[in-house]
């Protein structure tokens, strides 16, 4: 039996080759995508809503976005100060908390910041929701703090000129300065009970984010550089609170994986009987 | 050489070739592993059927299968049989575990990145007269309203560009306006971002709509100087 032998080591050597191959290439689809969303952390304990540097933040992963000076409309800016925002988010069910840290050499009482989710499920364009000639968008919902009020406004827009503060303010902020970096934590309730005017957060669920950064320096004639419009903007990102962990993938696979062992019984047991 | 063993032979060269081979042909691309799999699914059907046409050829590449697989005569293989029965339904599990694993990776985006310009923008023909004058001021408002974005260099590497997704085109790439009429640029340019079509999904261009703050001859004069600056030229009717 000699060939035969030979036979199975080539049919094992291919076979291994085969099934590697496939490990291969089936991990390379794994890690297809740079940090294109924020991912907000799912913590037992309550969120840091008010201490941007609560320790409890390095269990978020960082994600970092690069800005633009907004440039879509006017009036538009063609330089700006912040080039990045590195952005964290935690959240424990109830509440979400979303960090925003970004290098400004000066602290500055109009230095201010902003997030902007896009509300219900039509898309809307990224800069304040502006109407588009031949798609129906949606609103958008803006969360903007400034170091002089220390506090947030919870707003709506649909396209330039129409942001307004809403009625119902629900978001709060904190911005701390140190070393040359702001840290701003915006924090909100995931729901709000007002789905037409502010974004409502569901775990597990990818939604659309993007952000904004005002350097609130004044140039030699005493002018504010970066107002209004004139401002750093990031593109549309996605944003996701993480739901709880879901176990069902590993019963399914056990379940499988019993199959997969009985189909290889019943195979042998039809072949060794000449079937 | 037994039965199997040239087309195993095949199947690991046919994998050599798509995976090592394909990607350094002048004008190829590294393939996507889910497409190298099909390819290699059509290999092995193609040996499977050319391996079955006759009952001679069937029974070669049948019986040492079979032979593995019962055990029988197979001396030192036993050991690697076992361990093919154990490795077998753990791959089924992890395959399993895979396909129903909740993805991490948000919703795919998949973009038509020159979408149909309404009837109205199709085969327009430049007003302006392509003179030096005309290039010349054509460029001086390119560097005003279009550089900060699409570049000083026409390459889309403008100070302003780099927050934005997707990326301001690049002229001199000869994907962009090369392949494109001055009538879609004078759409795309009057019209921006917030002009895109569905199918311009999703939205994000962050092209100011330049129609509210430009008039159509300075237009039309941005793009004379975009095609003469990246040294292209524009798309006609053959």
């Amino acid at each position: 039996m000699k060939p035969a032998n030979r036979i199975m080591k080539q049919v094992l050597r291919g076979g291994t080759a085969a099934i590697a191959a496939m490990i291969i290439g089936g991990a390379s689809l794994g890690y297809a995508q740079e940090s294109v969303s924020v991912r907000a952390t799912l913590l037992t304990g309550g969120v840091p809503v008010d201490d941007p540097s609560a320790a409890v933040w390095s269990s978020a992963p960082p994600a970092t976005f690069p800005m633009s000076p907004q440039v879509h409309w006017q009036n538009r800016i063609q330089e700006v100060t912040v080039k990045d925002v590195i952005v964290r988010a935690l959240h424990d069910g109830t509440q979400v908390a979303v960090l925003v840290e970004y290098t400004d050499p000066t602290q500055d009482p109009d230095d201010a910041a902003a997030l902007e989710f896009m509300v219900g499920d039509k898309k809307a364009h990224f800069a304040h929701g502006q109407p588009m000639l031949q798609v129906e968008g949606g609103p958008v919902n803006i969360w903007f703090w400034k170091n002089k009020t220390g506090k947030a406004i919870d707003m709506s827009a649909k396209g330039f000129g129409t942001l307004k503060p809403q009625e119902h303010q629900d978001v709060t902020a904190k911005g701390v300065y140190s070393n040359g970096t702001w840290k701003v934590v915006f924090a909100r309730k995931l729901l709000t009970g007002h789905a037409d005017e502010d974004v409502q957060i569901t775990a597990g669920q990818f939604m659309s984010i993007s952000f904004a950064v005002w350097d609130g320096r004044k140039d030699a004639v005493g002018e504010l550089v970066e107002k209004g419009s004139q401002k750093a903007v990031s593109s549309w990102w996605y944003f996701r609170a993480d739901a709880p962990p879901d176990y069902s993938g590993y019963m399914y696979a056990a379940i499988a994986a019993v199959l997969g062992l009985g189909f290889q019984f019943v195979l042998i047991r039809k072949l060794k009987k000449g079937q | 050489m037994g039965a199997l063993g040239k087309p195993i032979i095949l199947m690991v060269a046919m994998y050599a070739f798509l995976k090592f081979g394909l990607p350094n042909i002048p004008g190829s691309a590294p393939l996507p592993s889910s497409l190298i799999f099909l390819y290699l699914l059509l290999t092995a059907g193609g040996i499977f059927m050319f391996k079955t046409l006759s009952g001679e050829s069937k029974d070669a590449f049948w019986d040492p299968i079979r032979r593995f697989l019962t055990g029988e005569n197979i001396g030192g293989l036993q050991a690697l049989r076992y361990g093919v029965f154990i490795l077998f339904p753990l791959l089924v599990g992890w395959q399993t575990y895979g396909s129903t694993a909740v993805s991490d990776l948000p919703p795919t985006e998949s973009r038509t990145i020159h979408p149909a310009p309404p009837g109205e923008y199709t085969g327009l023909s430049n007003p302006v007269p392509k003179t030096p004058e005309n290039i010349m001021q054509g460029k001086g408002f390119y560097a005003a309203y279009c550089s900060p974005c699409h570049g000083g260099n026409f390459d889309g590497k403008g100070p302003a560009a780099r927050g934005f997704i997707p990326a301001p085109a690049n002229f001199a790439d000869p994907t962009t306006i090369a392949m494109l009429q001055e009538s879609y640029l004078f759409w795309r340019i009057k019209k921006g971002g917030v002009g895109l079509p569905i199918e311009g999904a999703p939205w994000k261009s962050a092209m100011p709509r330049w129609e509210v703050e430009l008039p159509d001859e300075w237009i039309w004069k941005i793009i004379l100087g975009e095609y003469d600056g990246a040294h292209q030229s524009p798309r006609t009717w053959e």
